[in-house]
């Protein structure tokens, strides 16, 4: 009884509603929507529905959804929570619906509305769901009116992945959309609480990439996600900076690929721009691509990357130039030079910015450090591109320009200083007038007391 | 004619009168002992202090929301004792509102408010509202994020006052919102309105207490030595002077004040106070149930307190003998709000 009021209610409501929905490219038949109810009866549309795309079907929208009206009053839990679940998902909305991904027919307020006839499919296969989601998410014209900033390649970038790669083949253990984003319940991926959201991807990947059960049949290891936490993007994430890159900084989110040796640099070039420029003008370039060797990750490592320290260059046991160039003694000559030539200027720069913070915490007031240690900031960036030709010679002109940046961050320290110098000698001064000020003052006082005392 | 009765000549003597001058000043009398009385002098070298040392920052200040920090900082890092003048500038502003609460609390003791000093009591009042004033409008021009946050909580109190709450608050942001406008607001009070505003006052609280001098011995009192107001008090008085400029200079050079961050709209100011002036204020306003017998409750609250105060600026009519009780009343409040404000800091 329920059910068929619930039903004729959604049916009163569906008439006008689906008339102001967006129109639809390949949607269920509009003569059914104006006609509702035919439909169920008819044959005819039955089939159109099952066939076509079940977009904006009538009965879609919350208030004259029937299938969450019912589902979220059930008792068997396994039944309610999806519709439950949808109440509060980002897909709740009046142009999907349960029917979107499900089918039916909703405007049937009997247990007609789960006919196989109307296409309706309770369970969608582990393939079937990029597909189901696909429907809505490659098509522009419905996306916009749903949300024009949603970009529309997820499904295609999916089919281009690895993940997607596997699911065409049949692999149960790949994911699919709802393995990320979940089912009923997918969120907005700018909510916190959504698996996907910035904060939370890298748990999520390493739900699956960090279980040595799943990940076994493929080969692949399982201890990128730890790497990563320990390596500087996953500090530099704690931290809170906003760049810092999570997995799908570096993979690709949809289109989650591994990237190839020859490939690293573009990935790793996407965020170090400079760095790429300079190592494709080093020797290093040609000779790793000819050998085969992972670009930037031969030196840094890929997920565990070490803060690149002065160390990484030279001839040290600790520096990774001696990891293959064990006896060479040009490239070694060169690693040496480097290595002291950047030593040099870092030591500089870290003792410049160690005196602006002796000044600081001793009461200095230093107008201009802000500007002063984003200077050198960006010096020593520079520098840090420039090392990766290779080339000491270069080196030169970007370490005379963190010199001259140590220099100025120097002196306004140095004039700050003796400002305060010259404040505290005049303050002495001044107390010294003081006293005699008040010394004159306190004889007077007294002269004046004496005469008075005297007058009367 | 012999020497003694010759008239003094000098140049000052030839253009101002100056023995008829001195003379004058020299029949008024003053308490020789007691603090109290030396803090109508002490605000008034404050004030002096606070334009002269304004006039300085001035020259390097610039009153744009876009460059008033980074002035600011430039002031106190790259002129030549900029840090002082500025230290100087912020200490006496802080010193010049606590004389004049302590000025004001000092006449209400002592009840020197009553006949016929009830214009002395109005202008000294005023006094206080527009040193307030000035000392809030002050903090704002630094336009660093603690600036920012003053301006919005103090003005954010004055919403509280009953019916002139939203008007007050507009006016004190210069507009809806606290924003560029409010700190050019803030630097043409700060300026040029306030400080002309009160240096008439003080002229005229002056001319009130030259022409009825606020000290008179009370009839039927054990009589209190007094001195001439000129040469003796005056010397007296530039002792408190000088050891005034001495503690300002001191503190100034010790006691830092920073500047802090530049002011970001955008990040919270739940952690900025407002000036310790306010504090009381904020706490009575922050501590009242939002409904009290069926009134907004901070408007009801703060409405008695604006209630309490025009009482005490009409105290020479409400009390025109100067009862005891008021002393004792005065101490209670005095107390009353150093709780407050303690309890606003906790």
């Amino acid at each position: 009884m329920i059910t068929v009021a619930c039903g004729v209610l959604a049916l009163a409501v569906a008439i006008p509603h689906a008339r102001a929905l967006p129109p639809a490219p390949s949607a269920v038949p509009s003569a059914a929507a104006s006609t509702p109810t035919a439909a169920p009866s008819a044959s005819a549309s039955a089939s159109a529905a099952a066939s076509a795309t079940p977009r904006r079907l009538p009965g879609a929208g919350e208030a004259t959804n029937t299938c969450v009206t019912c589902h979220a009053t059930l008792s068997d839990t396994k039944l309610s929570t999806p519709a439950q679940q949808y109440r509060q998902s980002v897909h709740r909305d009046d142009r999907v619906g349960c029917v979107g991904c499900h089918k039916g027919d909703p405007r049937d307020p009997t247990v007609g509305a789960h006919s196989r006839d109307q296409g309706f499919q309770p369970h969608p296969t582990h393939a079937e769901i990029p597909e189901i989601c696909g429907n809505c998410h490659s098509d522009p014209g419905f996306m916009r009116h749903l949300n024009a900033r949603l970009p529309v390649g997820q499904a295609a970038l999916f089919a281009l992945s690895l993940h997607g790669k596997l699911t065409a083949i049949g692999d149960q253990s790949s994911p699919t959309c709802a393995d990320c984003h979940g089912r009923h319940d997918v969120l907005s991926p700018s909510s916190p609480k959504s698996p996907v959201n910035r904060a939370n991807v890298a748990q999520l990947c390493s739900k699956c990439h960090s279980d040595p059960a799943r990940m076994g049949k493929y080969n692949i290891a399982t201890d990128q996600f730890a790497k990563w936490e320990r390596g500087v993007h996953g500090v530099a994430f704690r931290k809170g900076n906003p760049n810092a890159p999570t997995c799908t900084g570096c993979h690709g989110a949809h289109s989650a690929t591994p990237p190839e040796a020859s490939s690293v640099g573009r990935a790793c070039g996407r965020c170090h721009e400079e760095e790429l420029k300079y190592f494709e003008q080093s020797p290093h370039s040609k000779s790793f691509r000819s050998r085969g060797l992972a670009e930037c990750a031969a030196c840094h490592g890929n997920h565990d990357i070490a803060v690149p320290t002065a160390v990484l260059v030279g001839t040290t046991p600790d520096a990774t130039c001696t990891t293959c160039h064990t006896k060479d003694e040009k490239p070694r000559l060169v690693a040496q030079q480097t290595s002291d030539l950047l030593r040099g200027a870092r030591e500089r720069a870290a003792e410049a910015r160690a005196t602006i913070e002796r000044a600081n915490a001793s009461g200095v007031h230093i107008a201009g450090t802000k500007y002063a240690l984003d200077k050198l900031a960006t010096a020593e960036l520079k520098l840090r591109g420039v090392v990766h030709t290779l080339d000491p010679a270069r080196l030169e002109a970007p370490i005379a320009v963190v010199d001259a940046a140590v220099n100025d961050a120097k002196t306004l320290v140095k004039n700050a200083e003796d400002m305060r110098k010259n404040e505290r000698r005049g303050y002495y001064v001044a107390l010294a007038l003081a006293g005699i000020l008040l010394l004159s003052l306190g004889l007077k006082s007294f002269e004046l007391d004496r005469r008075r005392r005297r007058a009367s | 004619m012999s020497t003694e009765e010759r008239p003094r000549t000098g140049w000052l003597q030839d253009r101002l009168g100056w023995s008829e001058l001195t003379a004058s000043l020299s029949a008024l009398r003053a308490p020789r002992r007691g603090f109290m009385f030396y803090l109508g002098g002490l605000t008034l070298f404050l004030f002096l202090v606070q334009v002269a040392s304004g006039i300085l920052l001035l020259l390097h200040y610039r009153p744009d929301a876009a460059v008033a920090f980074d002035s600011v900082e430039e002031i106190i890092g790259n002129i030549p004792y900029g840090s002082l003048i500025r230290g100087i500038h912020v200490w006496a502003s802080d010193l010049f509102v606590a004389c004049l609460i302590a000025h004001l609390f000092s006449v209400v003791i002592r009840r020197t408010y009553k006949a016929p000093h009830e214009l002395a009591w109005l202008s000294g009042h005023a006094a206080l509202v527009l040193g307030v004033g000035l000392a809030f409008t002050g903090a704002i021009l630094p336009w660093s994020h603690k600036a920012y946050g003053q301006a919005r909580i103090g003005s954010e109190l004055a919403r509280s006052v009953p019916i002139f709450g939203e008007a007050m608050r507009r006016f004190m942001r210069g507009g809806e919102e606290v924003s560029p406008s409010t700190l050019n607001h803030a630097f043409g009070f700060h300026v040029a309105v306030l400080p002309a505003a009160l240096t008439l006052l003080v002229a005229a609280h002056g001319f009130f207490l030259y022409r009825k001098p606020a000290y008179v011995a009370e009839p039927g009192t054990k009589p209190v030595e007094t001195i001439p107001l000129y040469p003796d008090f005056l010397v007296r008085q530039a002792v408190a002077w000088t050891g005034i400029i001495v503690v300002l200079m001191t503190l100034a050079l010790f006691v830092d004040r920073p500047l802090g961050e530049a002011a970001n709209p955008l990040a919270p100011t739940a952690a900025v106070r407002p000036p310790w002036y306010f504090l009381p204020f904020h706490q009575i306003v922050r501590s009242s149930p939002a409904e009290l017998i069926g009134f907004n409750g901070p408007k009801f609250i703060v409405g008695a307190a604006c209630g309490l105060g025009l009482v005490v600026i009409a105290l020479p009519f409400v009390d025109p003998r100067g009862s005891k009780i008021t002393t004792w009343a005065a101490w209670i409040m005095l107390l009353i709000l150093a709780l407050l404000a303690a309890s606003a800091l906790l």
